[in-house]
């Protein structure tokens, strides 16, 4: 921590006259980010020589204007543990169930065992993750300070310490006679009440924000999300021991999940689409490269799961593609959102197109001189 | 007379030392009730005083000195350490009315700030409960309570919170709830010395918007127009607290044209997290089914 030496020089005020005490006193301030100038990367200046600095928006296409092509909003901070969460905590979540439905459906013993187990250490590794992404780790436990519907973040935070405290129970408690075995048993099947809230909700995370690439696949992000979890949990057991039967049923998930994650993927680039600049981190850079892997790995894992017999290299392979394709899948929305929020055009185009507000509120929006009204 | 050099009380004076000194507080000079900014673009003279005071009342660590060739900004935008930013518009068409010596050529300058929304994305999205409405209707983050967790800064449409990497919260303006409390006006309002920035009662401050766009549009400037004035002008957000008089399209100036809190969107995705629950159940129930026929196979 800076002593408050340091907090005064790096706000130029001098202790003999000021006093620390402003609202913004206590921010931290590393002498590496601030000072004077040599010390920072600073950016290239804006070309002013070639170009109009600015341009009139009613002289150029609305939605074409920007202010120096400075970014409308800002990108999100959150590091690669956030995309990683996505994963491990889908797989959680979509083991849960299976592991639930197994537990009902009896004779599963295996399958049900290693359900937990990824539920368990799932949520537990997404936790550390989570953590490990705060700007101040140490009040992690501030999570659990309100519940705050409107807050897929809040509900989440709540759905995962939740959600992990079963799955433990359950996966400690497993084979025990008595009341702890029933206690487990119990907490499996909450768990495979939590699991499906779990797996898709990190999609509302993504699409309940300003950024154009993922509010705008508000529909379809969830259920992707959802699908992608499915194969992830399957892949997952893919790459463990079960037997005959159990293998199947395995099988049987990765490729309902394949399916369906292909499916909701072409519905989140339709739905993107209506607005072709929101869109393009879908298709064009390292995200682009990401999204085509993600779907290429789910396409293969699929055909992979589809091939006869039950050899241990097929469902290893099978295992390693959907693992792959689905964390790549996770990488590469992050990553599109990332690059849309630095598009000012992505932000004008998509409110411009009528997927602002407009799209919720009845009354348009007084965007331009002379109160004129947005053309829905 | 009440004259008001802006200075804090401190715990130790008295109120006589106080008036003794030079400033008389009158601590209920603003009830509660909804307070904010109307920012009038067209007197703007890009001074800005308003950054310099805000950085100055509020302590806040400088950032860094580059130079970025946009004009006369290279504050370049709001952020963790800037709660007040001068915009230069650099426009290659001439105001109405105005003459210029060689080309066609205006100015627009704006001062930004934090809206303060009458529905604020941040706050909804806060998890910790860290963001909070005050007593003056101005949304306030808590920095003992925020733990970074960074969901508030996609989620304002405006682009004005953030966190830095070395402090690990967010922070935005305040509409310097301190200054509020001790019956002071913001640092910003109080140093403009156009009277661009206008402080007060949200209701007052609609008037004289109002009033301002009709001279504006008698002496033949009629592009004027207020932005996020009320619900009813921007129903995404439901009305800014700090609302602004632009003369050009919001884009210019690097304010989205129909911004909307996320939260507003937020029931079908919701919808949809309902339906992928049910779609992992039953590819779990078919999966089950289908790969132990006959039952119980033990």
């Amino acid at each position: 921590m800076p002593d408050d030496d340091d907090r005064a020089r790096a706000r130029h005020l001098d202790t003999e006259r000021a006093a620390l005490g402003g609202v913004g006193a206590e921010q931290i301030a590393e002498p590496a980010t601030h000072g004077h100038g040599d010390e920072l990367a600073a950016p290239a200046p804006y070309d002013v020589w070639s170009r109009v600095p600015s341009i009139d928006g009613s002289v150029a296409a609305l939605g074409e204007a920007t202010y120096y092509d400075r970014p409308v909003i800002k990108e999100p901070v959150w590091i690669w543990t956030v995309p990683a969460y996505f994963h491990t905590g889908g797989a959680a979540g979509a083991a849960a169930v299976l592991g639930a439905v197994a537990q009902l459906r009896g004779g599963l013993d295996g399958l049900v065992g290693r359900c937990r187990w990824i539920a368990t250490g799932g949520s537990a590794l997404g936790t550390v993750f989570l953590i490990a992404d705060l700007g101040r780790p140490v009040r992690f436990l501030n999570m659990l300070r309100v519940l705050r519907p409107t807050s897929p973040m809040s509900v989440g935070s709540w759905l995962l310490a939740a959600m992990s405290g079963a799955a433990t129970v359950s996966a400690v408690g497993r084979g025990r006679g008595g009341a702890a075995g029933a206690l487990a048993r119990f907490a499996g099947l909450g768990g495979g009440v939590l699991g499906g809230p779990l797996a898709g909700y990190t999609g509302v995370l993504l699409s309940n924000t300003a950024v154009p690439a993922w509010q705008g696949a508000r529909r379809a992000l969830p259920l992707l999300f959802a699908g992608s979890s499915v194969v992830a949990a399957a892949s997952l057991l893919e790459l463990l021991d079960l037997d005959d039967h159990e293998q199947a049923v395995v099988r049987g998930f990765h490729t309902a999940g394949a399916l369906w994650e292909l499916a909701a993927g072409a519905a989140v680039e339709r739905e993107v689409g209506r607005v072709e600049r929101a869109a393009r981190p879908y298709h064009e850079g390292a995200s682009g490269a990401l999204w085509t892997a993600a779907k290429a790995a789910t396409a293969a894992s699929l055909l992979v799961s589809l091939l006869p017999g039950g050899g241990r290299a097929r469902r290893a392979l099978s295992g390693l593609l959907g693992t792959l394709g689905s964390l790549a899948l996770r990488f590469a929305v992050f990553q599109a959102g990332r690059v849309s929020s630095r598009d000012p055009r992505a932000t004008f185009q998509q409110q411009r197109a009528g997927r602002g507000a407009a799209e919720v509120t009845a009354t348009p929006a007084v965007t331009g001189p002379g109160r004129r009204a947005l053309a829905g | 007379m009440t004259v008001d050099h802006g200075v804090p009380p401190t715990r130790t004076e008295t109120p006589e030392q106080r008036q003794g000194s030079f400033t008389v507080l009158e601590r209920d000079r603003f009830g509660p009730g909804p307070k904010g900014f109307f920012t009038d673009t067209t007197v703007c003279i890009g001074c800005k005083a308003c950054e310099a005071a805000c950085k100055q009342w509020n302590q806040l660590p400088d950032d860094g000195f580059v130079f970025t060739g946009m004009s006369y900004d290279n504050t370049v935008d709001l952020g963790a350490s800037t709660w007040r930013h001068v915009s230069f518009v650099e426009r290659p068409v001439p105001l109405p009315g105005q003459t210029t010596g060689g080309g066609d050529f205006s100015w627009l300058l704006m001062s930004d700030v934090c809206k303060h929304c009458v529905r604020a994305g941040c706050l909804e999205a806060c998890p910790t409960g860290a963001i909070v409405r005050t007593e003056f209707d101005s949304v306030f983050v808590q920095p003992d309570v925020c733990n970074g967790c960074g969901y508030c800064i996609p989620a304002c449409p405006f682009g004005v919170i953030d966190r830095r990497d070395d402090d690990g919260r967010a922070w935005k303006c305040t509409l310097c709830y301190d200054r509020l409390r001790d019956g002071m006006v913001p640092a910003c309002a109080q140093a403009c010395p156009t009277d661009s920035i206008v402080f007060g009662d949200i209701d007052e401050l609609r008037a004289i918007a109002e009033q301002r766009v009709r001279t504006l549009h008698d002496r033949g400037l009629t592009d004027a127009y207020l932005y996020g004035v009320d619900a009813a002008s921007q129903p995404g957000t439901d009305g800014l607290n700090a609302f602004f008089l632009l003369v050009d399209e919001p884009d210019v100036y690097n304010l989205p044209p129909d911004p909307v809190v996320p939260t507003k969107k937020v029931r079908e995705s919701w919808l949809a997290v309902a339906v992928g629950a049910a779609g992992i159940l039953a590819a779990a129930v078919g999966a089950v089914l289908a790969g132990t026929p006959g039952g119980n196979h033990r």
